[in-house]
């Protein structure tokens, strides 16, 4: 945020300046108010004269329908909300892991049981300490995941 | 200060973030005039002017999400297009301001032209072209100033939340671009200022 935007208006150092920018800031509004001149001096004449040329609309404008056309050539485009931030980039990565985890499934349905039961011969036996280990590992990492969802969830909640 | 949570613009924003039939047709109704104005004075060429307009709503749209109604919607607007104006003049290499001939502005601060005739001067097309001549050949963002300043009525705070200029800044640009067409305007009439 700028910071300097509220800042009160300052004279300036040179008197002369200021009382020069006093006759300027009257004459834009008695111009703007449409007085009668017949009481300005010189000075606030020549500023007035500026302030009327000033004030005339400018000689190029844009084509009539440009709102239309603008409002036209946005509706094709997504929603300012939909088309950003991260509920895009999330949908789009939940679409690619199920399509890699859909691929995964083919793969093991087609080629699992050439390998398979080599890989079963080395998994530990259901009694045997490792796999006690393994177990308590796996169920460390699920409820750390577990957390870390729910804080997540209760964060995007207060935003 | 402006009443920067004045429902229309929040009525209006709401109604655009959530695609309402003719909701962003107004929103750029309301707001192309203050567009131009700050873009055809920037750039100057009228095509460049209608494409960089363009560009400002596309942008207003894209973000307008972002929008926290810390200044009034028209400053908000007015900003992006100041912004995309000063870009382009960056990109063509155009000097934004002038940084020479300052002193013979001021010298005009304690001297008056005599025997100016304010009627024949009005009545005087001719001096309408030379006064508009002198406008455009103000550097870009004097001439800038000067159309927020007197065309669209905006105040010194609103300018300075558009350009990000302090008001002090604003100022004395308006003053030095003033005492310069009163310069111009009284060489035209052939008084010696």
């Amino acid at each position: 945020m700028i910071q300097h935007i509220d800042d009160p208006i300052p004279p300036f150092d040179d008197a002369a300046h200021e009382r020069e920018w006093l006759v300027q800031e009257r004459a834009m509004r008695r111009e703007r108010l449409q007085l009668d001149p017949a009481g300005d001096d010189a000075r606030s004449r020549r500023y007035r004269l500026l302030a009327r040329t000033l004030r005339e609309p400018l000689p190029d404008v844009l084509p009539a329908d440009f709102a239309q056309q603008l409002a036209g050539r946005v509706a094709a485009t997504p929603a300012p909300r939909a088309a950003s931030g991260s509920s895009f980039e999330s949908t789009l990565t939940l679409a690619l892991a199920t399509v890699l985890a859909v691929a995964a499934g083919v793969v093991v349905a087609i080629y699992g049981s050439a390998w398979l039961p080599s890989f079963l011969t080395i998994l530990p036996t259901p009694h045997a300490p490792t796999t006690r280990w393994l177990l308590a590992l796996a169920g460390c990492l699920g409820a750390s995941w577990l957390l870390g969802q729910w804080q997540r969830h209760a964060q995007g909640k207060t935003d | 200060m402006d009443d920067t949570r004045s429902s229309p613009d929040r009525d209006l924003v709401d109604a655009v973030l959530a695609n309402r039939p003719g909701a962003f047709e107004r929103l750029v109704r309301e707001h192309q005039g203050l567009c131009w104005h700050i873009i055809q004075r920037m750039v100057r060429n009228p095509e460049d002017a209608r494409e960089l307009c363009q560009d400002t709503f596309l942008r207003v749209h894209q973000c307008l999400h972002q929008y926290r109604y810390e200044s009034a919607l028209k400053s908000w607007i007015g900003r992006v297009a100041y912004t995309i104006a000063l870009r382009h003049l960056q990109h063509k290499r155009i000097p934004l301001v002038e940084h020479s001939g300052d002193g013979d502005d001021y010298a005009l601060v304690e001297n008056i032209g005599d025997g100016f005739d304010l009627e024949a001067a009005c009545a005087n097309e001719e001096t309408a072209r030379h006064l508009h001549a002198a406008i455009e050949q103000l550097p870009p963002l004097q001439r800038t100033l000067l159309t927020l300043y007197y065309l669209e009525e905006t105040t010194i705070p609103e300018i300075a939340r558009i350009t990000g200029l302090a008001s002090g800044t604003i100022k004395s640009h308006l003053f030095r671009s003033r005492l310069r067409l009163r310069g111009a305007l009284e060489t035209r009439t052939g008084v010696a200022a």
